[in-house]
């Protein structure tokens, strides 16, 4: 089997005497999609957090394509290549899709005003637009607010916007939570786009029927540990649900 | 009869041209009761008026756009000028040339300025004291401290020229004013088109996300303080030029004015929202008011309810606007179930 392209392995997270991981190993390999399902309370969003970035283990160790890494923030993983779409979405409303696209990522004029940090805005607009359209969401104007779009339309931008800058892993927490039937098969259509690409994709959900539909293996927390790491074929609906509330061991 | 309804309505949503509007009708009506105020003289004062409260405002602007207020502007202007009027005035007496002092004034107005921002800085940064009592406390403090520091009277005794300085040659503007208006327009375009004010609109709209992205965000709410506090500090050096001398009650409320200023300007005190443009306009209605008021012979003292009427007109047309975008919607869905 070839090398993970990220692992954690023996994850351990206390916040104060209360544990939140305990041991807890992952691999995921390019192109592939894994579920990482469990109930509320099982870990869930504390490993998420520990492989964005967004908080330290306690003990344990984070690997990206072989080598040994310690994000001091998100940024850290965000340059890496680990990208993070986080629940209730990571958007600024008050400005474009395109200013959220390139957010932090911001593109500049030539010369002088560009290193005053003058912005390529018409430039942002046309890339937003593109690199949005590439992993499959249509978005009418990049230059309009992200208030003015529906709740569905946000998540695809907040999703188009994390597929589109990852270059190695990209994690998807809860990615279609509120989200009609239609529009959740979009959000599905841009993870088979994602691992198509030769992204890894970590996803996140309670919704167990899209888990099912667009995973290639399952993880499952429970209380802070992996109860079980299976491939998604050996799983139905009914065996899942019962392994990830404990009423399968 | 449509397109009239949708004109008036996108009038309406744009307050920048309402503001104009406004502004226009202020002019128009104290004109007509006192045709004085239509004069060159009477601009001059309105200009020499809003130039310092305009440079308070706009980094209030900064401020409120990201979320946060900075109460101590008014302060900060207060014993800018003072320590700055201290220091001239020793300069003088040491023989100093009147253009330098004029300079080292400047910096040292500029400098106090930064420090009170930095003290601002520090305590909502580093110490996460909210943004309200952090420069509750400098402003507190920094006019007690130019109280303190003067004995409560002005300090003069700085170059002659400094008056001379304040007087209109530009039309209604005096050299420092344009001086004053070179900085608004370009931090206009800071805040518009460049990466700081990008910064600044997305830790005020979603600090999580401005985080998530990468944004250093307490470092750039730091930046936003210290700017605000520059500002005030060159408010404080434009009061000196206008008095002659330093005066502990200088900038005496103007924090109030300068956040007046950004409402009046459409920003929201909940972040993400304002423009500089809207801030100049609120601060020259503001000043407008006042010298209007005095001409047409009213108790200056109206002018306060006059300010608080436009603040309440401001965030009323604030709620319509969002509201009007929601009924929109609710119009859009049942029109698609036609």
């Amino acid at each position: 089997m070839s090398t993970a392209l990220y692992e954690v392995k023996n994850i351990s997270k206390s916040y104060g005497s209360v544990v939140a991981l305990s041991d807890v190993s992952l691999k995921i390999h390019a192109g592939e999609v894994i579920g990482l399902v469990g109930d509320n309370g099982a870990g869930k969003s504390t490993l998420v957090k520990v492989l964005s970035g967004a908080h330290q283990q306690s003990e344990g160790t984070v690997i990206l394509e072989g080598v040994e890494r310690k994000w001091e923030s998100p940024h850290d993983a965000l340059v890496a290549g680990v990208e993070t779409l986080y629940q209730d979405s990571g958007l600024a409303p008050h400005l474009s899709v395109s200013a959220n696209v390139f957010l932090g990522r911001e593109r500049y004029t030539k010369g002088i005003f560009g290193k005053m940090g003058f912005l390529a805005q018409k430039e942002m607009d046309a890339v937003a637009h593109e690199n949005l359209e590439k992993v499959g969401i249509a978005v009418p104007q990049s230059s309009r607010s992200v208030s003015q779009l529906s709740g569905g339309q946000r998540q695809a931008v907040a999703i188009g916007r994390a597929v589109s800058w990852a270059s190695k892993v990209i994690i998807l927490d809860e990615p279609t939570n509120h989200l009609g039937a239609r529009q959740a098969g979009e959000v599905l259509a841009v993870i088979k786009a994602a691992k198509e690409r030769g992204l890894g994709v970590i996803f996140i959900s309670h919704t167990l029927p899209h888990v099912l539909q667009v995973t290639d293996r399952i993880v499952v927390l429970r209380l802070g540990k992996i109860v079980a790491d299976a491939p998604t074929s050996t799983f139905d609906a009914e065996s899942l649900l019962g392994t990830i509330t404990g009423l399968i061991d | 009869m449509a397109t009239i309804a949708t004109r008036a309505k996108s009038i309406l949503a744009n307050q920048q041209a309402l503001l104009l509007i406004v502004l226009l009708v202020m002019v128009a009506f104290f004109t007509s009761r006192n045709h004085i105020f239509f004069s060159n003289a009477v601009f001059g004062n309105i200009i020499s008026d809003w130039a310092p409260i305009v440079l308070i405002a706009i980094g209030e602007t900064f401020v409120i756009i990201s979320g946060g207020i900075d109460l101590s502007v008014g302060s900060t202007v207060a014993i800018s000028g003072v320590v700055a009027a201290f220091a001239m005035r020793s300069l003088t007496t040491n023989g100093t040339s009147p253009t330098t002092t004029l300079i080292l004034g400047v910096l040292v107005s500029a400098g106090v300025g930064f420090l009170v921002g930095a003290i601002n800085a520090f305590l909502i940064t580093k110490t996460n004291v909210v943004p309200f009592i952090a420069t509750l406390v400098t402003m507190g403090a920094g006019s007690g401290l130019a109280i303190v520091f003067t004995g409560g009277g002005p300090i003069g005794g700085g170059p002659d020229q400094a008056i001379q300085l304040s007087v209109p040659k530009v039309g209604p503007f005096s050299y420092p004013g344009l001086g004053i208006v070179a900085i608004v327009v370009a931090l206009g375009l800071f805040l518009h088109k460049a990466r700081f004010g990008r910064y600044t609109y997305a830790i005020g709209s979603n600090e999580f996300a401005a985080r998530a992205a990468g944004i250093n965000t307490k470092r750039h709410l730091a930046k936003i303080y210290i700017l605000s506090g520059i500002l005030a500090g060159l408010s404080g050096y434009y009061y000196y030029l206008r008095l002659g001398c330093g005066a502990p009650t200088s900038g005496l409320g103007g924090e109030l004015q300068a956040i007046a200023a950004v409402v009046i300007g459409g920003a929201a005190l909940s972040g993400g929202e304002g423009r500089i443009s809207g801030t100049v306009l609120g601060a020259l209605i503001l000043t407008t008011v006042t010298s209007g008021l005095i001409i047409i012979n009213v108790a200056a003292n109206w002018k306060q309810v006059v300010v608080a009427i436009l603040i309440a007109a401001a965030v009323l047309l604030q709620e319509a606007r969002t509201k009007g975008s929601s009924s929109k919607f609710l119009a859009n869905l049942f029109t698609k179930k036609k």
